[in-house]
C-alpha cells in the first residue's frame, strides 16, 4: 500500500496537471477576493461578510481538489496507463485507496494555498480600505484557512470516487463542476419545496466547516463530520466499482 | 539507429517447478452481452517458447490476453499464468511483463517518469529504470515528454515498462505496429534471446510474414474459437506458407 501511495504521489507531480490546477485555483481565489473587497464599506464591516471573503478559498479549494481527485483516475483511463498500473498492482482497490490518500494530501495542499491566499489578500484589502477586522484576530483567521484545507482534502476523496465510478473524463469533470457551481445553488433556492435538505449536501457541508452563514448552514463540526462521511462513502463506492468492473 | 541486444544470457530457473505450463487457458469463455468474444478456448504454453497468437481482427486475441492478465473476468473457464490467476501472483511484475496497447502512456509525462511510477508501485529499485532505458535504447530521450515520441519509441517505452521486473513471461499485443524495419529486426532478435534464456513469449499478431520469422509455436483463433495450435513446422508442412494455412483455417471457420 505504501509503494502504491508513493507511486500515486509521484504520478501527481510528474505531469503538469497538478501545477495547472494550483495556478488556476490561485488565480480564481485572487479574483474572487479582490472583487469582494470592492463591496461598500458598510458591507465589508459586517462580521459574516468578512468571514465569507476570507473563506472564499473554501469553495474554490474544494472544487479544484475534487477535479484533481477525478482526474487522477480518469486521466489514467483516458491515456490507458490504468492498464500498466493494474498489471503492477492487480489488487485494484489498493490502487484506488492509494489515489484517495495521495489526492487527500495534495487536496489539503490546494486548500491550504486557497485559504492562505484568500486570508492574506482579504486582510490586506480590508486594511487598505481602513476597515477593522471583526473576527477574533489571528486565531479565527487561521481556523478559516484550516477549514478550507479540510474541506478541500475531503472533496479530493469525493473526486476520486466520482472519477472511479464515472471513468470518462469529460462527464466526471462536468458533473463535479455542475454539481458544485449550479445544482447545489438551485437547491438552496428551494424551488422544489424540499425544505432545508440542501444544507446536508456535500458542497454546503464544506462551506459549513469554516462557520459560514451560521443561521443557514450546519455547525462547523457537524459539517466536517458529514463531509467526511460523504468522502469515505465516495471512496468506498469507487474502490468497489473499480475492483468489480472489467478494465477496458 | 543501431539496435543491440544486451539482455544477460542467463537461463531463468522456474520458480514454480518445471512441470507447470507457463500459461494455461482452459475452456475460456467471455461474453459481452450477446457477443461471444472468446468461446471455449483451450491452449497452454511451455517455457522457453515464442508463441504467435494469431487471428483476424476481432478474433478475440486482445480479449484473451486481458483475461489472462486479470484485467477482465472470464464468463466461464479459466486463464492461468504459472498455475495461478494473475491477480493471485505475489509479485506480478517479476513474473509477467505485458504490453497491451502502445498508447498506454501519459503524453505529458517523460519516458523516465513513466517507468519510475511503475517501478515505485512494483518496489523495483530506480537503477533498473536506467537499465531498461538502455536496453530499449531510449536513454537519450528519457527526459522528454512522451508526446514528442514517435510510435516506435512509444512501443519501446511500453516494452521497457514490461521488462522492469525482469519477468519470465512476456505478453505482447501487436508489438510490431509502428516499428520501422530496423525496429522489427531488433524486436525479433530480442524475443529470440529472451526465449533462449528459458523464458516464454506470447505475442499476438496479424502480420503473418513477420510472425513466421519470429515464433516457433502458433495458436490461431477465429471468432473466439481455437482453429489450430502447434509448432510452426506442423502448420507449414507440405510446403504451405503460414499465410496459406491461416487463410484456409480462418476462411473455413467463417
Amino acid at each position: 500500500m505504501r509503494a502504491q501511495l508513493r507511486a500515486e504521489l509521484f504520478k501527481l507531480r510528474s505531469t503538469r496537471t497538478s501545477l495547472g490546477l494550483f495556478a488556476a485555483m490561485t488565480g480564481l481565489v485572487l479574483l474572487a477576493v479582490v472583487l469582494h473587497s470592492l463591496l461598500p464599506a458598510e458591507a465589508l464591516a459586517d462580521r459574516d461578510n468578512q468571514l465569507t471573503i476570507l473563506g472564499r478559498g473554501e469553495f474554490l479549494g474544494a472544487l479544484f481538489a475534487a477535479l484533481l481527485g477525478a482526474l487522477s483516475v480518469t486521466a489514467e483511463i483516458r491515456h490507458g496507463t490504468i492498464r500498466p498500473t493494474f498489471l503492477v498492482t492487480p489488487r485494484r482497490s489498493r490502487v484506488v485507496w492509494a489515489k484517495v490518500t495521495a489526492c487527500v494530501l495534495t487536496g489539503a495542499g490546494l486548500g491550504l494555498v486557497a485559504g492562505a491566499v484568500a486570508a492574506a489578500v482579504g486582510l490586506l484589502a480590508l486594511r487598505a480600505r481602513g476597515i477593522d477586522l471583526r473576527l477574533d484576530g489571528g486565531d479565527e483567521v487561521l481556523l478559516v484557512a484550516g477549514s478550507v484545507a479540510a474541506a478541500a482534502a475531503l472533496w479530493a476523496a469525493i473526486g476520486v470516487g466520482v472519477g472511479a465510478l464515472v471513468r470518462h473524463q469529460v462527464p466526471a469533470v462536468v458533473g463535479i463542476c455542475a454539481w458544485l457551481l449550479f445544482v447545489e445553488g438551485l437547491l438552496v433556492g428551494d424551488l422544489v419545496g424540499l425544505g432545508e435538505v440542501f444544507k446536508f449536501l456535500p458542497g454546503a457541508a464544506a462551506a459549513a466547516i469554516s462557520g459560514q452563514e451560521p443561521g443557514t448552514l450546519l455547525a462547523p463540526a457537524v459539517g466536517l463530520a458529514l463531509l467526511a462521511v460523504y468522502a469515505a462513502a465516495a471512496a468506498m463506492v469507487g474502490a468497489l466499482a473499480t475492483a468489480r468492473r472489467d478494465v477496458g | 539507429m543501431t539496435h543491440r541486444v544486451d539482455q544477460p544470457g542467463v537461463p531463468v530457473p522456474s520458480k514454480d517447478g518445471a512441470r507447470d505450463p507457463v500459461v494455461t487457458v482452459r475452456s475460456l469463455t467471455k461474453r459481452f452481452g450477446e457477443v461471444v468474444a472468446v468461446d471455449d478456448l483451450t491452449f497452454s504454453l511451455r517455457p522457453g517458447t515464442v508463441t504467435g497468437f494469431l487471428g483476424p481482427n476481432g478474433a478475440g486475441k486482445t480479449t484473451t490476453l486481458r483475461l489472462l492478465l486479470g484485467l477482465a473476468e472470464p464468463t466461464a473457464g479459466e486463464a492461468l499464468v504459472f498455475g495461478r490467476r494473475y491477480r493471485e501472483l505475489d509479485h506480478p511484475a517479476g513474473r509477467v511483463g505485458a504490453v497491451l496497447e502502445s498508447s498506454d502512456l501519459h503524453p505529458g509525462r517523460s519516458g523516465r517518469d513513466h517507468l519510475r511510477a511503475l517501478a515505485l508501485a512494483a518496489q523495483i529499485p530506480p537503477g533498473r529504470v536506467e537499465e531498461v532505458l538502455v536496453l530499449v535504447e531510449l536513454q537519450a530521450a528519457a527526459k522528454r515528454r512522451v508526446r514528442t515520441y514517435s510510435l516506435g519509441m512509444r512501443q519501446r517505452l511500453a516494452l521497457a515498462g514490461a521488462l522492469l521486473g525482469d519477468p519470465e513471461l512476456l505478453i505482447l499485443d501487436e508489438p510490431a505496429n509502428g516499428l520501422d524495419p530496423a525496429g522489427v529486426h531488433w524486436l525479433r532478435r530480442f524475443l529470440r534471446r529472451f526465449a533462449e534464456q528459458g523464458r516464454t513469449v506470447l505475442v499476438s499478431s496479424h502480420m503473418l510474414a513477420e510472425a513466421a520469422q519470429t515464433v516457433d509455436q502458433v495458436v490461431i483463433i477465429n471468432r473466439g474459437r481455437l482453429v489450430a495450435a502447434g509448432t510452426l513446422g506442423e502448420l507449414t508442412e507440405q510446403g504451405r506458407s503460414l499465410e496459406d494455412t491461416f487463410l484456409r483455417l480462418t476462411g473455413a471457420a467463417s
